[in-house]
Formats: C-alpha cells, structure tokens, sequence
C-alpha cells in the first residue's frame, strides 16, 4: 500500500510538472484527457490509478472500478449505465486502456525531452557525441594519444600530414586511454592513490604529495587503478546479480500469468491427430471447483427428496394402517349397536307376550342377556386398553429418517473390562441409587427412559470368558457405551486391546461410540485428558462419532451428559426441545 | 357394581381384622380355655409351622409384652416366656411342655434376626487386601480347590481357573463383601466333593456328549460353561435375598432346633449351589448368557418350594449334620 501511494506521488508530481509546461505551450485539454472521469486524478502507468476500459468504450481508473457497487457479477459504467461482466478476477480482469497508456507515456517523455535542453541533458549528450577539436561542427572519431586531441578523420589527415606529425599515434575515440585526473591540490600531480581511512571518506583520493607529505600522509592506501578494477569487478558481479534477480521476477510474473489462466480457463489451440489446429474450451479450476459445488449440492438435494419421499411414505403407511383399524372398529361397534338392538327389540317383543309365552322364553332371554354381557365385559376391556388420540407425534432422526410415536427406541450395547462399573451404571440410570453389584454373568438388560427417548440397555458381563460373546449383541446397535475404570491404570492398556477389537467390527461400523470414565470420584483417578491421551482416542476413533464423558457412578454426575450426547447424536437437532 | 363389591370386601376385610378376629379369639379362648399360643403349640407339629404361626400371632398382639418377644436379646428369651406365661395366666405346672415349645420357637424367631444382622453385617465388609485373615482364607480356598497346583502369586491368571473374572480375586467380592468369600470356602471345605465336581463340571464344555472333534474345538471357545467362583457369588446374592426377604425362615425353622446360626446359612448356601448346578444342566442353555433368565427361573422355584411350611433345602447332608427338630 505504501509503494503504492509513493508510486502515485511520484507520478503525480511528474504530471504536475507535465501540467505546467503543457499550460505554457499547448491548449490544458490534453491534460484533462489523462485524468479519471470519476475521481479526477491522473491516470498512471500502473498501480491504482491505471485506466480500464469498459464494455461501452468508456475509461475509468482501476481504483474508481474497484469502488464501484457490484450487480451480480457486473458493472455498471459511471457514465451511460451500461453494464459490464466480470470475470473471476474481478475488476483486475478488465482490459486496460492500452492506446491511452501509450499517449501518457509518450507525453511524460516528451515532457522530458523539451526540459532536458538543461545542463545535465547536455552533459548526458556530450558524453556521446564528441566534437572535432578542429572543427566544431565535425564529429570526432579518432584521438592522437600525442596532442591529445579528438580528431575526425578529415582533420586527422590535414594536422598530422608532416612527417614528425605522422608517425603520432592516433587510435579509434572508443580505445581513447583514461585520462589522469589531476589532484585537486597539487596541480602537477595526478591521482595515483585512494585513501582506506575511514575519516577521509568525502576526499579519498590522493596524488603522491598528497599520501607523502598532504593530509593522508601516513594513512592506509592503495593504488588507484586497483582499486577501480576492483569496484569494477563488483559492479559487474551486482550487475550479474541484478540480471538474474529480474529473471527471476520475470519468470515470477510468468508463472503468475499462467496460474490465472489456469484458474480463468480459456480457449486453447490444440492439434487433432489429422494436424489440424482447433481451439478448445478448456476448464479453468475456478469452474471445476463451481462445478464440484454444484454437484454435491445437486446430491444432497437428490439425497434429501428421497429422503423425504420415504419418510412420508412412512407417514402414509403408518396413517393407513391407524385408519383401516379405526375403520375396522368403527365397524365393529356398527355390529355391536345392531346385535344389542336386536336383542332389545326381542326382549321388547317377549315383554309384551302373555304369560307363558314369556315363561318358555326365559331361557332364550338368559342366552341373550348372557352374550350381551360377555360382550359389554370386551367393550369396557378394549375401551380400557386403547387409548384414543389423534395425534400422530413425529421425531426425526439425524440421518433424516422419520419416527412414528411418542418416544424413540434406541438400542444401546455397554461393554467394557470385568468390575469397570456397567451394570451399576445400568442401575443408577434405571433407578436412580447407587449399588454394589455383584459380578455380571451373562448380561442384564434394561430400559431407561430420558427425554423422548427409550433406550434399550444391554448390559453385557465384562469377563475374560464372556468378551467373544459380546458379538452377539452387536446387531443393530446404535450405540455402544464403552466403560472404563478410571482408577485401575495398569488395566488401560488390556481396555484399549478390548476397544480397539471392537471397533473393528463391521455390525458396529455406524454405531455412536460413548466412552464413560467411570469412577472419577476416586483420588488419583486418570483424568478424561489423561485418558484420550494415554488410549490415543483421536487416533483410535477417527472417522466416527465417539464422545468420552467423565462419571461417577456413586453419585451419578456425568450419566445424563453421556445420554445427553448420545441423543444429540441420534436426533435431529431441535426435536429434543419439543418434546 | 364391581367398583361398589371391591369396597365392600375392603371393607368386610378391615371389618375383620379390626372386630371380627379378636371376637373369634376371645370365643376360642372362652370355649377352649386356651389362649392362642397354646392352641397354636398343640395343633401343630413343631418347627417351622409352629414357629411361622407363633411369629404372626405375637407380631399381631396388642399387648406390647408379646410385641417386644419378637425382638428381645437371645438371654432374656427365657425370663420373657416365663412374664408371657404369667401374663396369660397359664399355669407351668399343668402344661409343662407349653414352656418349653414356645422357649423353642422363640429362639428360633430371635436367632433368624440376628442371622440376618450378622449376615448383613458380613455382606458389608469389603475384600482388605491389607487384613492377613482375608488373604489367608483366600488361599486356603485355592489350596481347597486346586490342591495339586501352586498359586504363582496373589494376582495371578489361574484365579480364572475357579471362575474368578480377572487376576485379582477382590474385584468381584465387591457386591457381596466377605459373605460369597465365606460361603465359598465353606462350600469347598465342608462339602469338598460336590465343590469338585461342581468346578470340574464347570470348566467342561457344555455337552458331554460331544465328539471328540466336536470338544477340541469348542476347548478353545472360551465362552462355554459357567464359572465357578462368579457363580458362587451369584448364588450367595440369591441366598441372600431369600433370607432378607424371609423366605428362607421355613427351610431354617424346620432345620434349626435353637437359634439358627451362620453355619445353616452356610449349608443352605451349599445345597443352593448343588441344586443350581442341576438344574442349570437340566435347563441345558446354549450358552453362558442365558444365566440371568436359568436364575431367576430357579429363584421362583425355591421360592415355590419353600411356600411349603414342611420344606427344607437340605437333603444332602447327613442327620447328624443337620441337627434336625426331633422334639
């Protein structure tokens, strides 16, 4: 950011100057041409100020472009509202206005050239073209080593054309040997020595007066021509150097272009196997990249409607299996109201009958009465059983699948090494108080019930003989509870072997995985750090949802955060609260 | 109606128990000139019929004296017969053998609750690694069971030879306390045999009629069979639970003619475990994970049997062992 203002200031200042000398000669509308139509500041070669073109034909600088508010992915012009697109690269993939670049820079050196009628572009000049000491107006080529004069070669054949004058050495201006500098203070003498001294820095060199008897006398020295040769050699060095280093930055460049060719795509010209050149769209990684997105997202999505098409027909089959039996029932009672009326109307009939009619009847009445009751007795007992309601409660799994009824049944497996604390788990979860249990042989098997969940809890006996049993209850499982005693460390070791045989196996490959380190009450028991440290827990489970939980199962802290997880695992967010 | 008939029976019920059954008693006891207790004790046979009986009619009385018998110190039983004979005005002299009948049961009724007490007390006590007398009777359990091999040391792999869990024995004491250590070192030091074939059994696998073939391949399945020591302290939770719930007051009334003591809770233990391990291989399960349902399932039938007031569990001891009711 700073080089690039110090780039603006620079440029600013040099149109400054550009500004005056055009206002001296020229009309001011040349300048006004090279300054932004938003922001009113001078265009420049590079940086921010740099003009861009826009689709309409209209030039604005990058810096005005970049603050110009986005229409998707497009611009509009400032000037006639006509949009332009972006590509990937945004404003930076606009074109720049190349024709004006042009004119600015021809202007600056033209500024440059008008002022340069100065001394120093004088100097500059002299230093390449050297005149004929003879004739001012002839252009040196040679130079006699004797006179020490430049010579054109006119002039060169008319002063040296005596004999004495003939035989001076006269060589090409290019191999024209340096001339001795003489010492500033001993005229007569040249410069013959540099001064090494630190204190003589400004006035290094010196002539022998200088060095024997002046103001370095008795100072380190060397001699002149080493010296140069020497700052000559290092400046070829540096110049070596500073070639490589703009290779260098070249290449960079280079490669940079490429990258976002790669990342833009484009067209490319290839050759088909006839030889016939044709250009081809190739991808850039931008577009595959967009396209990766669109396709996950169009999975997902396919995903989801399937999803949703089988959760409802969940829902259907559910619906039409409720309403065949209340239709079913519904039936049911029709026949029932027509039986009893049946047999009020017969006992109706019978009541008005004479005497004996009604006495050979008893007997059928007694049947009636008899059936009528057995048949009450089923009402009342069904009525009793079924409960009426019409709701339908709904809860979502987290792999979207839908259940039907108000608490959802999970099937939980808790294993772990014999006296790790499973089934006194198993009995404060289930009735909320602490026992001493005795060795579990076999398993024992319990439901508890938390939030709207129902869970299953097998609990199966940690001994050496029982573990390749543990298998059997393997099937369908969402979760296993793996306890661990946290106070025995020398068993760590055997509970690690157990859990990693148990995440091996293929029936438990989906299963949610909570770990309980039980017993944390007890002093110098491992800490749950300590714990995923020493069992490498991230290691071991990767690639699975697993949980440990720090517990107690004396006094029963950290039970319901473990379910907690558990439930937050299986159900899909936001259902929990519901219910 | 129904409603209305469940109100009325409550109430006949309460009506009973509040009025009706002290008439009766006071009846009784005007036409045959006996109180309760002594109609009690010459109606029945002695042990637990008797006993049960004497137990309700004195925990149901009003008068605090006969209340607080239940409860007394085992040395102040006999000065508390004597206050009751005086309080029913019973004559010693005339029914001498009344005394001593209900002296009997009254011990007996006293002796169960301490049995309990002390049970539970030793059901409370953890394993102690520290304390040498339950490291000593550990080892004399190994001794007892594997007399031909050496422990390699105190925690060791062959504790799961006699069933134990893993290489330290304490672990599993951990629910039952000293009271499976007890009854298993009984088992094996009184009733050697059976603990022998019992754990012999226990490390076969599970169908002895099995090819050759057949065996050496399920030996290495480790899962099959029981294992001794863990079902030991299973047994003694249900021994345990049979006594706190009182359901083995029949099997001790009939079985103890004095105060039952630890050893009869003991035996009991020993013919439970004999009994287990029949049934067990009755039942014939397919394997080690059906013992909680074989459990219960022979829970409920000792508890069937021992609704009978003549039942004791003990038809492997020898007479003299036993010390049976012969009054």
């Amino acid at each position: 950011m700073a080089a690039a203002v110090g780039v603006n200031k620079q440029t600013n200042a040099a149109s400054m100057e550009l500004c005056v000398r055009h206002g001296r000669g020229t009309t001011g509308n040349t300048v006004k041409v090279l300054e932004c139509g938003v922001c009113e500041d001078v265009f420049s070669l590079q940086g921010d100020k740099v003009p861009r073109l826009l689709l309409c034909g209209h030039t604005v600088c990058h810096d005005c472009l970049t603050r110009l508010p986005l229409h998707g992915r497009a611009v509009r012009c400032p000037f006639d509202r006509q949009a332009t697109e972006l590509g990937d690269s945004g404003v930076w993939g606009l074109k720049k206005n190349f024709a004006l670049l042009e004119l600015l820079e021809r202007l600056q050196n033209g500024a440059s050239n008008q002022s340069g009628m100065s001394e120093e572009a004088l100097r500059e000049m002299g230093e390449c073209i050297i005149r004929c000491d003879e004739d001012e107006s002839h252009t040196a080529s040679v130079y006699c080593t004797v006179c020490a004069t430049h010579l054109c070669a006119e002039c060169s054949q008319l002063t040296h054309s005596t004999r004495t004058l003939a035989k001076h050495r006269r060589v090409p201006l290019a191999d024209k040997p340096h001339e001795k500098t003489l010492c500033p203070q001993h005229q007569v003498h040249a410069i013959e020595f540099v001064c090494l001294e630190e204190g003589c820095q400004p006035g290094l060199l010196m002539c022998c007066v200088c060095k024997e008897y002046g103001k370095h006398q008795g100072h380190k020295h060397a001699v002149l021509e080493a010296e140069a040769n020497q700052i000559r050699a290092s400046i070829l060095d540096m110049a070596h150097c500073i070639r490589t280093f703009t290779e260098e930055v070249s290449e960079y460049s280079r490669k940079l272009v490429g990258i976002v060719q790669q990342i833009e795509g484009g067209e490319q010209i290839v050759e088909d196997g006839v030889g016939m050149a044709h250009t081809e769209h190739v991808p850039g990684t931008a577009e595959n990249a967009r396209s990766c997105v669109r396709a996950y997202f169009a999975d997902l999505h396919e995903t989801l409607c399937r999803q949703e098409e089988m959760a409802l027909s969940v829902v259907d089959a559910h619906v039409r299996e409720r309403l065949i039996w209340l239709r079913q029932q519904q039936e049911d009672m029709t026949i029932l109201l027509s039986q009893v009326s049946t047999a009020c109307l017969h006992c109706e009939k019978t009541l008005q009958q004479d005497d004996c009619r009604v006495v050979l009847a008893k007997q059928e009445i007694n049947r009636l009465l008899e059936t009528l009751q057995k048949q009450q007795q089923q009402f009342t007992e069904m009525a009793d059983h079924v409960q009426l309601d019409a709701g339908i409660p709904v809860t979502f799994t987290k792999d979207n699948r839908v259940h039907i009824g108000p608490k959802m049944e999970i099937r939980v497996v808790t294993l772990g090494l014999d006296s790790a604390g499973k089934t006194t788990i198993l009995f404060k979860l289930k009735q909320d108080e602490f026992m001493q249990p005795i060795p579990t042989i076999g398993f024992n098997v319990e439901t508890v019930e938390y939030k709207n969940l129902k869970f299953t809890i097998w609990d199966v006996g940690g001994k050496h003989k029982l573990r390749p049993l543990w298998k059997h209850y393997y099937l369908n499982t969402q979760a296993v509870v793996f306890v661990i005693d946290s106070c025995h460390r020398d068993r760590l070791m055997e509970a690690h072997s157990e859990l990693a045989k148990l995440l091996t196996e293929k029936e438990l490959r989906d299963a949610l995985l909570l770990i309980f380190g039980n017993k944390q009450d007890v002093p110098g028991a491992v800490s749950v750090e300590e714990m995923t440290e020493l069992l490498s827990l991230h290691k071991l489970c990767c690639g699975r949802s697993w949980h440990i939980q720090g517990c107690d199962a004396r006094s029963g802290t950290g039970l319901h955060e473990g379910l907690d997880w558990l439930s937050r695992q299986l159900v899909a967010a936001g259902v929990l609260d519901v219910a | 109606m129904k409603h209305f008939l469940r109100v009325l029976t409550q109430f006949l019920v309460f009506l009973y128990c509040k009025c009706l059954w002290r008439g009766l008693k006071f009846i009784f006891r005007k036409v045959t000139g006996r109180c309760e207790l002594q109609r009690i004790c010459y109606n029945n046979k002695p042990g637990a019929r008797r006993t049960l009986k004497i137990e309700s009619s004195l925990k149901c009385s009003k008068s605090e004296l006969l209340q607080n018998a239940l409860s007394v110190h085992p040395d102040a039983v006999e000065k508390t017969i004597d206050d009751i004979m005086a309080l029913k005005k019973i004559n010693p002299d005339t029914n001498p053998q009344l005394a001593i009948s209900l002296q009997a049961s009254l011990f007996q009724i006293v002796g169960y609750r301490n049995l309990v007490l002390e049970v539970e007390k030793l059901r409370r006590e953890p394993y102690d690694c520290e304390n040498p007398d339950h490291e000593e009777m550990l080892m004399k359990l190994w001794k007892t069971l594997r007399p031909d091999s050496a422990l390699t040391g105190r925690i060791s792999k062959q504790w799961c030879e006699i069933g134990f869990q893993g290489s330290d024995p304490k672990t599993d004491f951990r629910g039952m306390g000293l009271l499976g250590l007890h009854n298993l070192l009984y088992f094996a030091e009184h009733d050697k045999a059976a603990a022998l074939q019992v754990l012999h059994d226990s490390l076969q696998p599970k169908h002895s009629k099995m090819s050759k073939a057949d065996w050496e391949k399920q030996k290495f399945d480790k899962a099959i069979g029981y294992s001794f020591a863990i079902v030991g302290i299973n047994i003694t939770d249900l021994a345990y639970s049979l006594l706190v719930s009182g359901a083995l007051k029949t099997h001790l009334y009939n079985v103890a003619p004095e105060m039952p003591s630890l050893m009869h809770f003991q035996q009991t233990f020993c013919y439970l475990m004999q009994e287990f391990h029949r049934f067990w291989i009755e039942e014939d399960p397919c394997d080690i994970m059906e013992f909680n349902r074989v459990r219960a399932k022979f829970h409920k039938r000792v508890l069937k049997q021992l609704k009978n007031p003549d039942m004791a569990l003990c038809p492997h001891f020898t007479a003299s062992d036993l010390h049976l009711v012969n009054l």
